[in-house]
């Protein structure tokens, strides 16, 4: 008898489970923003029972994009992957991506107009220039960009803290030295931290953004440009490494060194992406931040307050060998749906800045503080990276940039040398 | 057993048919092997030449272009920046790793009282993982906290400098694989005869005498093998390089596997990348039997 039961109740299980559709998300989240992805698929999956998303997270970078290709090659794809605007034109000239049509989005209740504006237009160009259409290949999610923390204590010591309480003295390059010149010599600490050691994104994001505040750019009509390297690239390496060479600068310092260096007590800035703000809140909620923090945009240093930034994006991979079933389509739109609507705020906690239009002039999200203190200002600012398929996040150029820029920083070549070298690396990748 | 069948039941088909089940028996040993051999060395390598002659990216098939990545490697600065570091790293590993090697064997075999201990010290770090190596050199070696410019009040960035890096990879090599070296030279020092040393001695022979004219020589089969094995040890070095210093600063430390791996997994570039692999593989080809027969490394001693 009770085997029966048993058996009636196995078949039940199984029946169930057969109704149920996986769908499998591939991520690069590993930090403060990964715990809060994970957060918005176990409520997803809690929140109904026919769809199951299978979340794995994989290296961030130039392998996860290798990853996401081979497996489109092989025919054995994801369901759904994040993806980065800037790893987008890579992405579509690789074919490695599956266009999502209006009425697929309007199934689930979502449009293109639902997204920041200069996210799908610039979506949209990319896919003109690589695909030769005018189809939405990505979802936005967010927009991330460089900001800058700092101790309010600190300052205050230093007497650059504003009534305001934001710093003063950000108001051009000359300035913001000067401001960090007085940050150590009246505080006595290391007046910025700044990763620069085995990691070239950061000190990419640095330079590219004061080479976009002089009007500079690395790209023309969608082709490398290489013209405004030895006048406006000279400018901003220069100063990069001024501030490196009179210790206003952490110098050879590792992203965690860099973090660390900040968080307790011994920088009073420091340059890093708007994902450390869940550090930064947790911390600060578990009384384990020995100072006041507060976040402002990247300032305006020289001619306009341009930043560097990308923006996260759901995608579908281009499975031709097994094309996906509509039933399996539907699922994997039903999710995405609910990230952007039910999980955006969730995902705010990361520190990045909505994409979906609802969620980030939500009156909740404007309340969410630290983001607040710089998410209108950074959405401003925000610029993506050259739409050249040799950008893109963990791609050569940042290679390039660690290699080249790096003895700079460290006063071993000089800023004419290291420029020269990043040139010729951009040259030679750029005619393969 | 065989041969005893056979002469009893001796007749030409029956050798045959026995012949065929030696050869039966002995496939069947070695098919697993074979298969193996096979499918995860030789078909790759063949498609790897295939691919050199085509534009194929990372996974696909690409066009046949004939010579045209040969030509273009010959004319990459690049490839031949990696080689040059290549060989640079040769030099500053292979000699020195096999005459520390050797020196270390040479002391070990002197000590009188815990002389296993010392092995085992010795001999640690080869067991060590490559990762688990470079980490603990990255922290010895830090220009803020590193004990060594700690201790120096030196203020070098050794993995990060343009002149240290490459010795720096090296030293970390060297110290990594040492042990493997002491450990076929401490073999080779104790098959030497102690009769040859006690006729030395008789004959009045002095210890220099006696290293030049009976230690050197009788190792040497040895020493010529571990220089090979070195040799092409370090024309394949990556792993230490990937994980100290990604081949900065400034290329220095590019060598042409990470320029493989680059071409092929970043700028997903299969064809190139494969051209690249084949190039290499021939150098090492053609150094190792230029080596092979100046070392007289297969040759019997008589």
């Amino acid at each position: 008898m009770r085997l029966i039961q048993l058996l009636a109740f196995g078949l039940m299980l199984s029946s169930l489970s057969l109704a149920q559709t996986t769908v499998t998300f591939w991520d690069f989240f590993g930090g403060g923003d990964g715990v809060r992805m994970k957060q918005i698929v176990d409520d997803f999956n809690k929140s109904q029972k026919d769809i199951v998303v299978n979340r794995t997270t994989l290296t961030w970078g130039a392998p996860f994009y290798t990853k996401i290709h081979t497996s489109v090659v092989a025919g054995e794809t994801p369901d759904l992957i994040t993806y980065h605007l800037s790893a987008l034109p890579r992405g579509l000239s690789n074919k490695d991506l599956r266009p999502i049509t209006a009425a697929e989005l309007k199934s689930v209740g979502l449009a293109a107009s639902d997204f920041q504006s200069n996210i799908v237009q610039e979506e949209l160009s990319i896919a003109k220039q690589q695909a030769g259409n005018d189809q939405l290949y990505a979802i936005p999610l967010d927009t991330h960009t460089s900001v800058l923390y700092y101790n309010k204590n600190l300052l205050k010591k230093a007497g650059v803290l504003g009534s305001d309480g934001k710093p003063m003295g950000l108001d051009n390059a000359a300035d913001f030295a000067k401001t960090l010149l007085t940050i150590k010599q009246k505080a006595n600490v290391l007046p910025m931290s700044f990763s620069s050691a085995q990691d070239s994104a950061t000190i990419w994001r640095m330079w590219y953004s004061l080479l976009l505040q002089q009007n500079g750019s690395l790209a023309k009509d969608g082709k490398l440009s290489l013209s405004d390297l030895d006048t406006k690239g000279k400018v901003a390496l220069q100063a990069m490494v001024d501030w490196s060479k009179q210790g206003l600068l952490s110098r050879n310092t590792t992203y965690p060194a860099s973090v660390a260096l900040f968080t307790s007590g011994r920088a009073a800035f420091m340059f890093n992406g708007n994902w450390e703000v869940p550090t930064m809140v947790d911390l600060k909620k578990n009384g384990k931040l020995p100072f006041d923090y507060g976040i402002v945009s990247f300032p305006k240093l020289y001619a306009n307050a341009d930043t560097w930034a990308d923006s996260h994006t759901l995608a579908i991979p281009n499975n031709t060998k097994t094309p996906m079933s509509a039933a399996k389509l539907q699922a994997v739109l039903k999710f995405v749906a609910y990230v952007e609507k039910t999980g955006g705020l969730t995902w705010a906690g990361g520190g990045h800045i909505p994409a979906y239009l609802p969620t980030q002039e939500s009156a909740a999200y404007k309340q969410l503080e630290p983001n607040a203190e710089y998410s209108a200002t950074s959405a401003a600012d925000a610029t993506h990276e050259p739409t050249v398929l040799i950008f893109g996040v963990g791609g050569p150029v940042y290679d390039a940039v660690g290699n080249d820029f790096t003895p700079a920083l460290l006063g071993q070549v000089s800023v004419d040398q290291a420029i020269a070298k990043f040139k010729s690396t951009l040259q030679s990748l750029n005619t393969k | 057993m065989a041969r005893a069948t056979g002469k009893i039941l001796s007749g030409e088909p029956r050798w045959r048919t026995q012949g065929l089940f030696r050869w039966l028996t002995a496939l069947l040993m070695i098919v697993g092997f074979v298969l193996v051999y096979f499918f995860f060395l030789i078909y790759p390598s063949l498609r790897v030449l295939q691919l050199s002659f085509t534009n194929a990216d990372i996974a696909g098939k690409g066009v046949f272009v004939g010579l045209a990545n040969y030509a273009r490697l010959l004319q990459d600065p690049n490839f031949w920046n990696a080689l040059w570091n290549t060989l640079y790293f040769i030099l500053l590993t292979v000699v020195p790793n096999t005459l520390l090697g050797f020196i270390m064997a040479l002391l070990v075999l002197r000590l009188r009282r815990a002389q296993k201990l010392v092995l085992a010290a010795f001999f640690l770090p080869y067991v060590l993982p490559v990762s688990v190596v470079t980490n603990l050199w990255i922290w010895l070696l830090d220009q803020n906290f590193g004990i060594i410019n700690y201790l120096s009040q030196s203020s070098i960035a050794w993995f990060q400098d343009p002149v240290f890096a490459m010795p720096a990879v090296a030293f970390v090599t060297i110290w990594w694989t040492v042990g493997f070296n002491i450990l076929l030279f401490m073999a080779a020092l104790q098959n030497v005869p102690r009769e040859l040393y006690e006729a030395a001695q008789l004959d009045g022979a002095t210890s220099t005498q006696v290293f030049r004219y009976i230690t050197w020589p009788m190792v040497w089969p040895v020493t010529s093998l571990v220089l090979l094995l070195q040799l092409i040890a370090q024309f394949k070095i990556f792993d230490q390089v990937y994980l100290l210093t990604g081949g900065g600063p400034f290329d220095k430390t590019m060598v042409v596997l990470l320029l493989l791996y680059r071409s092929a997994f970043q700028q997903q570039q299969g064809g190139y990348s494969s051209t690249i692999g084949v190039v290499l593989l021939v150098v090492i080809l053609l150094t190792s039997l230029v080596q092979a027969r100046y070392s007289g490394l297969g040759r019997r001693t008589s």
